[in-house]
């Protein structure tokens, strides 16, 4: 709670550093507030929480596991955002602010423990969101991923209220404690009101996580929003989506496993092979990358498919490498555009002779989202290929592995063209700051990939 | 019989009645929103839409909402619509036409939540529409009351929502100084 109380109350000074035209504090305020941030989280692990406010909130192991993740995550971003908003327009507070609120909202999902407040969290979230995909007002593109984020987010939320309603209407409450009291207790009488329910709550949550067949909104979105916003939007909101998505399900449908798995299922075989296969045939690295968020999506949908014990544990793992791996590509792609004016593979012909450090990073992010041993990306996917085994879900994972397969395609061709082709183009430089986070980032995956304990056995 | 309990007999049937009335004319209504081919006529057939909503919540005894609703979305929300889409120009020649494979996706979707939806309604038992456990379930001072005690934090949190929206709101509505 006091971590909330911290960001919501960090969000606002932001703003008055804004009002006051105090620019420069603007960065280091935010990314200390955000520190403060993550001590309060972590402080709460192991306290045994109990629900508080009526039991509204649970900020237990589960939620500062997922908050840590994440203000994690919008720190390293925040890190790579110096000049890259004063680019765009002179309200620099005002973006720092509502990323901060979609923060706030954030940690709202990842402890809700009633259902009005995980609409409330993913409202605040959405909301931020719309706004940050449309903060290039000049640019057509960046105009057309906020309306299409918002028409379409706003339609999907409809879905996920009247779910939550359907729930209420056939449990009597919105609070999860009675939601899974009213499974455990009416084994053989559940309330088709309550199937109906939890089969539109599915939809709407997939929409928010962005997984097929309602990923539609997914690559115009990230493709069209600021680059710093699509990794934002592709990191830490999904990370929270996954997060909410897996709570509820832990805690309250997991005696329903029969019911839901089979259409949970399919939607993970289609969100792969669409994925995937959108992503072979992408010019642009930045849209390839939001293809692959969506193949990245059905791969964490497995720790769902397997509930279990060992979901939280791979859920978490595989969030965290892909975080990590996606802010090293992206801030390699904020300098490359900067610099070269495009994102297309051409832009990194012949980096790995200009620039080997970065070179080298991007390497490792595309070597680790790809799955290669000794990385994150790896661990993450063996993590949950084994849970899907352990329920034997054999073809599941045979399909998976062809997916990962193709994903070594399309991965490497960027790899292939920093280092195979040539370009005669002037150097990509570097500023410290980006190369800070490109070495901790490529330091964090290849530490996780050789020594996964360190967050694989967090539960 | 006894002349109060004939009363109130007659009063809970002239209800049930009216209830079936207002939720035909809902259902009607809101029909006739999505086949209109004016937006015009839809946004007019949505605010009638939305004033049947007013009642239903009438005949709930929930006042507050009936009035929220009233005021909010049938008065501020709906005419703002209206305004827009008449300085918009719309008519009936700049709609897009939408293909036919769309248009029978969208169907077989459609027509799939509506056989889901109406399968687990089916089997419900129905209780009395109108007849309420606890008529004063809607008024003011029992909103007021819940959303202050056991939902203040929810309350609380939406006031981020709003903030948020109202921040945004201003940031993309702000005019850019022609240096930048």
């Amino acid at each position: 709670m006091s971590a909330l109380i911290t960001l919501s109350v960090l969000a606002i000074v932001v703003l008055y550093l804004g009002l006051f035209k105090a620019k420069n504090a603007l960065l280091p305020v935010t990314l200390v507030g955000l520190a403060v941030v993550l001590g309060l989280a972590v402080r709460e692990w192991n306290s045994n929480a109990a629900p508080i406010y009526s039991s509204m909130m649970l900020f237990d192991n589960f939620a500062v596991a997922f908050t840590a993740i994440c203000v994690f995550s919008t720190m390293l971003i925040l890190l790579i955002s110096k000049d890259y908003f004063e680019r765009i327009s002179e309200h620099v507070a005002e973006y720092y602010a509502i990323i901060l609120f979609a923060l706030t909202g954030i940690l709202v999902m990842v402890s809700y423990h009633n259902l009005s407040m995980l609409f409330i969290g993913i409202e605040i979230m959405s909301v931020s969101l719309y706004i940050l995909a449309g903060i290039r007002k000049k640019s057509y593109s960046s105009n057309e991923a906020a309306l299409k984020y918002f028409l379409m987010g706003a339609f999907s939320t409809g879905f996920l209220l009247f779910g939550i309603t359907l729930l209420y209407g056939a449990t009597g409450s919105f609070d999860i404690a009675v939601i899974k009291n009213y499974v455990i207790s009416n084994p053989t009488h559940i309330s088709p009101l309550f199937y109906s329910g939890l089969l539109l709550l599915i939809v709407g949550l997939c929409f928010k996580v962005g997984v097929a067949p309602f990923h539609f909104w997914a690559p115009d979105v990230y493709e069209g929003s600021p680059s710093l916003i699509s990794v934002f939007m592709m990191t830490v909101v999904k990370t929270a989506g996954f997060a909410a998505f897996l709570r509820i399900f832990l805690f309250c449908f997991a005696p329903l496993h029969d019911f839901w798995m089979m259409p949970l299922m399919v939607i993970t075989i289609l969100t792969l092979f669409i994925g995937n296969i959108s992503a072979l045939y992408q010019h642009s690295f930045k849209r390839m990358l939001a293809f692959s968020s969506v193949s990245h999506a059905g791969y964490m949908l497995f720790a769902i498919v397997a509930l279990g014990s060992a979901s939280i544990n791979a859920v978490i793992l595989y969030a965290t490498a892909y975080s990590v791996a996606s802010i090293i590509a992206f801030a390699v792609l904020i300098l490359v555009k900067r610099q070269m004016g495009s994102d297309n593979y051409e832009s990194f012909n012949g980096l790995g002779r200009k620039n080997p450090f970065m070179a080298f990073a991007l390497t490792v992010a595309m070597l680790s989202l790809a799955g290669i041993p000794l990385t994150a990306g790896f661990i993450g996917k063996f993590m949950m290929f084994s849970s899907a085994l352990s329920e034997y879900h054999v073809s599941l994972v045979v399909l998976a592995v062809i997916n990962a397969v193709i994903g070594i395609f399309y991965y490497l061709r960027v790899v292939v063209s920093m280092y195979f082709k040539d370009s005669d183009q002037h150097v990509v430089q570097s500023t410290p700051i980006f190369s800070f986070v490109l070495a901790f980032s490529a330091i964090v995956t290849i530490v996780l990939g050789v020594y996964p304990g360190l967050i694989s056995n967090l539960f | 019989m006894q002349p109060h309990k004939l009363q109130s007999l007659s009063t809970a049937l002239m209800s049930i009645s009216l209830f079936y009335l207002v939720a035909f004319l809902s259902i009607f209504f809101s029909l006739l929103v999505i086949f209109s081919k004016n937006p015009i006529h839809s946004v007019l057939y949505l605010i009638i839409t939305f004033f049947t909503f007013t009642v239903h919540y009438i005949l709930l005894n929930a006042q507050f909402l009936a009035i929220v609703n009233f005021i909010v979305y049938m008065g501020a929300i709906m005419v703002l619509f209206l305004f827009v889409l008449m300085l918009l120009n719309l008519d009936e020649d700049s709609e897009p036409m939408k293909s036919n494979i769309l248009k029978m996706a969208g169907l077989v979707a459609g027509l799939c939540l509506l056989i889901t939806l109406v399968g687990s309604m089916k089997s419900l038992h129905m209780s009395d529409p109108v007849i309420l456990k606890n008529p004063d379930l809607g008024l003011v001072k029992n909103l007021g009351k819940v959303l202050f005690s056991e939902f203040l934090l929810p309350f609380e949190i939406s006031s981020i929502l709003l903030l948020t929206a109202m921040v945004g709101a201003v940031l993309l509505a702000k005019r850019e100084p022609k240096t930048a």
